[in-house]
């Protein structure tokens, strides 16, 4: 067979090398023709992870076993000899740029799971890549930052999954920067500052949030097949939203990304939520990022012992410490109090509008009031059960006023009760002690000073937001950094303080782990949770309308009035269709209804996929087996590209 | 147990007449309900004392003068008496309750050695009876679907599927998972049923002194709908007949969904309801939609974007509830309303949110909808216990009598009249509530009871320690005798027990004599009663005898003294306070054989009839049960 000369790029001889030339003929396999290669180019190295790459065809020759002549490579082809692994900045949900090597000739499938690998994320069938929103190009120095986190090095032969040292993958430990990235992975990112969100992009209709479901790529295909270059930037993002199987032992890295991009979900306001809802994102968001800097590890604390169980304990502590008298040991039994002066006002009686100076006793999940001191150990004016009711501060730090309302629950309704404070101190003791006692739980409760404590660390945040934009620093976060700025214009830090402090006093007591999860499923209990858009045209219809792709249903949003027309859900799904050539998705449901439509916003390979893969995601749970069943997941999703 | 229960009820009944006589009298709840809205906002038990003191200060020393009195008097006729009969059965039927009640009276015997004597290590222990004598305890009378009731006793541990267990047991019925324990709040013409996981004695502290509300043992289809046919809830957009033909298969996927996942998914629910203003007798429609997070509406030219709702409410510290008749009541466009308030709020008043659906459809899956948002996956938990529940119970009733029709034939008629059902008091008070509970038998003249019902919101239990101080005021008189001395023999007091032989229960509750139990139904000092197991409560001449023992098991001399002066006064008093006061209850009780003292009243059964016979009527039924 006669002989020819094929020219091939070697990569690694620089950009500005000739191609080296090999004599080769037809039936010469792939392999041969790389051993050739190599010996030629003279260098020695590891080469096991080059490969040839077609450019005209835009293929990889993976099959070394495969003749030229099968492969239908001729003279005028154009091959570069490369590795399949290439470096590429890679967008983490966290917002943090990472450099690593991923497999540019492997479906994007295989990609994403070769990357979650890495970086120690459980069922990475859930992730995707997608092409990043063009930046605006203001900024320079920013990639300056960011680029400190480079994992190329990790030899990719060495990361496994399975065995953790110090809490860590193998291939973290070491060296104090692996550690440190694997820090940024597994710890939620402090709260960004106001600028920072408001400078993002934020999508202000359906139509823009369908924009970034037209930028995945296509998972059957490798990246040098879509135009992927070495060290181009590529987001990493949770695509289909059914989690499967969260355990937050294992699933330290993909709990907190997620968490990160539900919270730039909400700030950005990608997901819609009500003030209230808003409000309760914010304090989690504040409750995460103040845990987190105080137990870096994810160590979810026990929950409290209960008052009494604690209380016997100590008794009983005492008692083997120091055989106390029984009147000592009685008086360690009740619980402790709180007394001091305060002013009480019931809006109710309008016959004085004044406060009125009383001495407070605060017991149990009680107060009582008597005149004076001296007379509180006779009978008091009155006693209050705060078991139930709500308590809601009214503060204004800069005018001294430290108010506590109290709404308290009676047969008859509920009573409406002021208490004022002189100080600081004070309120940040009685506002805990009723915020513990609305919750049925007396002083002697653990959470007692942690909950004075958070209630402090808000009101110096009420001090120093004053002047607005510090960065954002442990004690005092700017509260405009925990909500999307929608209410930055709404209201002022100042504003904003007592509103998500109330919501907070509901989950101050929670663990690192216990708060994420929160986060999340309240995220998950949103109506618009888990809703991927894109604007497609109904067969027949002659506008546009929004095709809402869900994890268990479809639905049909008129794009006039924003409201849902039709839902149609999975299961009642007979088969869908793709026909390629007119870029048509046809889907037939039981009970003869067929629907069809094209796709406007994103190619209908990315729609099929998403369909798809949201079945491939139901069946996981009834498989037992922890593997992944990559080749039915192709089958769903690939599409006439499939093999 | 039975015999307990029916102990109890008997006992209960006795209340009731009581009481209800009372109410008929004396100018019955308003007092005592005013007064304590300024004084409490917690009804709940801490206060005992404050209300005490209320109620009783000024006839306190008087009433107690008089028992003792009268104590004395009867004490050694009765000694005697009883001595002859030590009615073996009685002993019997006794057993079970009293071996951990009276455990609990010792406990507190021991706490008081402790503090003179003091070795350290007993302290822990006594710690820990104390804990265990801090649980409250109400004794609950459950109205049945066919006008009769049960009564039963409910720790504040206690949830409510092991009520309804409890109930299960009782009542033989066919444990599906619709039975529920309903609240129904006559005033505000409310009812709810509660959920399994709840805590029953909790809710039912709220109730005021002077409430009607009750409770109610009931099928209720629409507890566990959701869970049957969650397509109603979850696709109730889609037609009628879609949702009909659905397949079991998609309603699993339905569940499995919305229950099963990290976060459970509220039905999407948005709709048009009519919300009563505010204080006003009209209603506005408004267009709300249900979310995780509480009720929003859409304000006046907004659109219907999540950023632009506006919150009605939050479900942190709300119920709901169905209203009854409110198109007469309120006015309402349609029944199908329900409400949202705090629990404990249980009187007209603004703070109370009152909706309107256009049907009985929409109102259920908005009341479903809400339940679902406010207690999420516990729902879920409960409702596969109750199928576990109830399918074990099928297993049972096929294996071994097909007729299994017994009791559970509803009728939704309740009559269950307007006693105070349930009611009642707290057990966990021992000695110290003896001795604290200056109230006692105010056993005299009955016409002076003051105080009306029993409470269950009174019965505060006084922390121990507090106990011991108040507990000097009025101990001199020793009163502890009248209720103690009661259960403390156990046998059967006196007279009655013959008549009625081997009947146990019966007996028992007798003891108070109306007045005297009326007084203590103020005072909330009835425990006793209830609880046969009281014996220990040293009788009058205890004092000595208590110290010293401090062990459990009371010194069982001294008993006989005390039966004494109950039982007579007992004779004595009840034809002359039934005669006067409360006709209906003596003849009644009579039938029942109970203690030939009712006999005494003649059959003027007037305005309690109703009740009376209803009540009669339950107890006879019990009596073949056992």
């Amino acid at each position: 067979m006669a002989a020819w000369d094929l020219s091939v790029t070697v990569e690694d001889l620089g950009s500005d090398a000739l191609p080296v030339t090999v004599s080769v003929t037809s039936d010469l396999h792939v392999g041969g023709v790389i051993l050739k290669l190599v010996e030629k180019t003279q260098i020695k190295r590891d080469w096991s992870d080059h490969a040839l790459w077609w450019e005209q065809k835009q293929q990889w020759l993976l099959r070394t076993a495969w003749t030229l002549e099968k492969y239908g490579v001729h003279a005028d082809a154009r091959l570069l000899f490369m590795p399949q692994h290439k470096p590429l900045k890679l967008g983490l949900p966290n917002g943090i740029t990472l450099r690593l090597r991923a497999s540019f000739s492997c479906p994007a499938f295989q990609t994403v799971i070769g990357i979650c690998r890495i970086l120690n994320i459980r069922h990475p069938e859930e992730l995707s890549l997608l092409r990043p929103v063009e930046e605006k190009k203001k900024k320079k120095d920013k990639d300056l930052a960011q680029d400190i986190y480079d994992l190329t090095e990790v030899p990719l032969s060495s990361v496994s999954q399975s065995c953790l040292y110090n809490g860590m993958p193998a291939h973290f430990v070491g060296s104090p920067q692996m550690e440190a990235i694997y820090k940024m992975l597994s710890v939620t990112q402090p709260p960004p500052a106001p600028e920072v969100i408001a400078k993002q992009y934020r999508p202000a209709s359906v139509v823009d949030k369908a924009h970034i479901n037209g930028r995945w790529l296509d998972s059957s295909r490798c990246l040098m097949q879509q135009g992927i270059q070495e060290n181009d930037r590529l987001w990493l993002r949770f695509k289909y939203f059914a989690f499967y199987d969260i355990e937050p032992k294992y699933d330290v890295v993909r709990l907190t990304q997620l968490y990160e991009q539900a919270r730039w979900a909400i700030l950005l306001e990608d997901i819609d939520c009500t003030e209230e809802e808003m409000m309760l994102f914010g304090a989690l968001q504040y409750h995460i990022s103040k845990v987190a800097q105080s137990e870096p590890q994810m160590l979810s604390t026990n929950a409290a012992m209960d008052d009494l169980d604690s209380a016997l304990q100590s008794l009983e502590v005492k008692m083997v410490g120091e055989s106390s008298s029984a009147s000592e040991l009685l008086e360690n039994m009740t619980a402790p109090e709180l007394n001091d002066y305060l002013k009480i006002f019931r809006p109710k009686r309008l016959t004085l509008k004044g406060y009125k100076q009383y001495w407070f006793k605060f017991q149990d999940t009680s107060i009582s009031y008597f005149k004076s001191k001296e007379e509180s150990i006779g009978e008091p004016i009155q006693q209050i059960n705060l078991k139930g009711c709500e308590v809601a501060p009214d503060i204004n730090v800069a005018a001294q006023k430290f108010l506590i309302r109290l709404l308290i629950p009676a047969p008859e309704g509920m009573n409406e009760v002021y208490l004022r404070c002189e100080n600081e101190q004070q309120y940040a003791q009685w506002m805990a002690a009723c915020r513990l006692a609305s919750k049925g739980k007396s002083l002697a409760d653990s959470s007692f000073q942690s909950e004075i404590q958070s209630i402090r660390s808000f009101l110096a945040m009420q001090k120093t937001n004053s002047h607005g934009n510090a960065p954002a620093s442990d004690e005092s976060i700017n509260t405009h950094s925990l909500v999307s700025p929608r209410y930055h214009k709404k209201y002022k830090p100042k504003q904003l303080t007592p509103r998500i402090l109330d919501a907070y006093q509901n989950v101050a007591q929670l663990s690192l782990t216990d708060a994420v999860m929160r986060f999340l499923q309240i995220w998950q209990a949103l109506p618009d949770f888990g809703l991927s858009y894109v604007v497609v045209r109904f067969k027949g219809s002659r506008k546009d309308e929004v095709l809402g792709i869900a994890p268990n249903r479809l639905i049909r949003i008129d794009l006039g009035v924003g409201d849902v027309v039709k839902t149609w859900r999975y299961n009642n799904m007979k088969q869908w269709n793709v026909n390629w050539d007119i870029r048509q998705v046809a889907i037939e449901f039981e009970g003869n209804v067929n629907i069809a439509f094209s796709c406007v916003t994103a190619d209908c390979k990315i729609v099929h996929e998403f369909i798809g893969g949201y079945i491939f995601m139901s069946t996981r749970s009834r498989e037992k087996s922890d593997t992944l069943n990559a080749e039915l997941f192709h089958k769903l999703t690939g599409g006439h590209e499939a093999l | 147990m039975d015999d307990i229960d029916a102990m109890f009820s008997d006992l209960l009944g006795e209340m009731d007449l009581l009481t209800q006589s009372l109410g008929q009298e004396t100018v019955p709840p308003a007092p005592l309900p005013s007064t304590e809205n300024e004084a409490n906002f917690s009804i709940g038990f801490t206060d005992l004392n404050e209300s005490l003191h209320e109620l009783e200060d000024n006839d306190l020393d008087a009433l107690m003068a008089d028992l003792v009195a009268d104590l004395n008097a009867t004490e050694e006729k009765l000694a005697a008496e009883i001595e002859g009969l030590k009615v073996p059965p009685s002993d019997q039927t006794l057993p079970p309750p009293p071996t951990d009640l009276s455990s609990r009276p010792a406990s507190s015997c021991l706490i008081i050695v402790c503090v003179t004597v003091c070795p350290a290590d007993k302290i822990k222990l006594a710690l820990e009876k104390l804990k265990e004598a801090k649980v409250k305890k109400l004794v609950v009378k459950v109205l049945m679907n066919d006008g009769c009731s049960k009564t039963l006793m409910v720790d504040e541990r206690q949830n409510v599927r092991e009520v309804l267990d409890n109930m299960f047991e009782k009542t033989h019925c066919d444990c599906n998972v619709d039975w529920s324990l309903c609240e129904t709040n006559p005033e505000l013409q409310l009812e709810r049923t509660f959920e399994d996981h709840e805590n029953l004695v909790e809710p039912l502290l709220a109730w005021t002194r002077d409430s009607e509300n009750k409770i109610l043992f009931q099928e209720r289809g629409e507890k566990y709908e959701v869970f049957k046919n969650p397509q109603n809830f979850y696709l109730w957009k889609k037609d009628k007949k879609a949702l009909k033909d659905i397949k079991d298969k998609d309603k699993e996927i339905l569940i499995q969904e919305n229950f099963c996942g990290t976060s459970i998914i509220v039905p999407d629910l948005e709709g048009v309801l009519y919300l009563k203003e505010d204080g006003k007798k009209s209603w506005k429609q408004r267009l709300f939609q249900l979310r995780a997070s509480g009720i929003y509406y859409v304000p006046k030219g907004k659109t219907k974007s999540s950023r632009d709702l506006v919150c009605f409410v939050q479900f942190d510290n709300v119920n709901v509830y169905y209203g009854k008749d409110f198109k007469g009541k309120y006015k309402a466009p349609t029944d199908f309303c329900f409400v949202l308030k705090h629990p404990q709020i249980q009187k007209e008043s603004q703070y109370i949110k009152y909706l309107c659906s256009d049907d009985a459809w929409s109102m259920n899956l908005w009341v479903t909808g809400i339940r679902i948002a406010k207690y999420g996956a516990s729902l879920y938990e409960n409702f596969k216990t109750a199928e576990k529940k109830a399918a074990v119970s099928a297993v049972w009733t096929n294996r071994s009598t097909p007729s299994s029709s017994n009791p559970s034939t509803p009728s939704p008629t309740i009559k269950g009249s307007t006693t105070r059902n349930l009611l009642i008091f707290i057990l966990h008070s021992i000695l110290q509530d003896f001795g604290n509970v200056p109230p006692p038998p105010p056993p005299p003249l009955g016409d002076i009871l003051p105080p009306p019902p029993p409470d269950p919101t009174l019965p505060p239990p006084p922390p121990p320690l507090a106990a011991k101080s108040s507990f000097k005021r009025q101990l001199p008189s020793n009163f502890p005798p009248p209720p103690s001395a009661m259960d403390n023999l156990p046998p059967p007091p006196p007279p009655p027990p013959m008549d009625d032989s081997l009947e146990a229960p019966p007996d028992f509750l007798p003891p108070p004599p109306p007045a005297a139990a009326a007084s203590f139904g103020g005072m909330d000092l009835p425990p006793p009663p209830p609880d046969p197991g009281f014996l220990p409560p040293p009788p009058p001449p205890s004092q000595p005898a208590f110290t010293g023992a401090g062990a459990p098991p009371p010194p069982p001399p001294p008993p006989p003294p005390p039966p004494g002066p109950a039982a007579t006064p007992r004779i004595a008093v009840r034809p002359a306070g039934s005669l006067k006061k409360v006709p209906p209850a003596p003849p009644k009780r009579t039938t029942p054989a109970l203690h030939g003292g009712g006999g005494g009243g003649g059959g003027g059964g007037g305005g309690g009839g109703d009740f009376m016979s209803e009540l009669m009527r339950a107890m006879q039924k019990k009596r073949p049960d056992q």
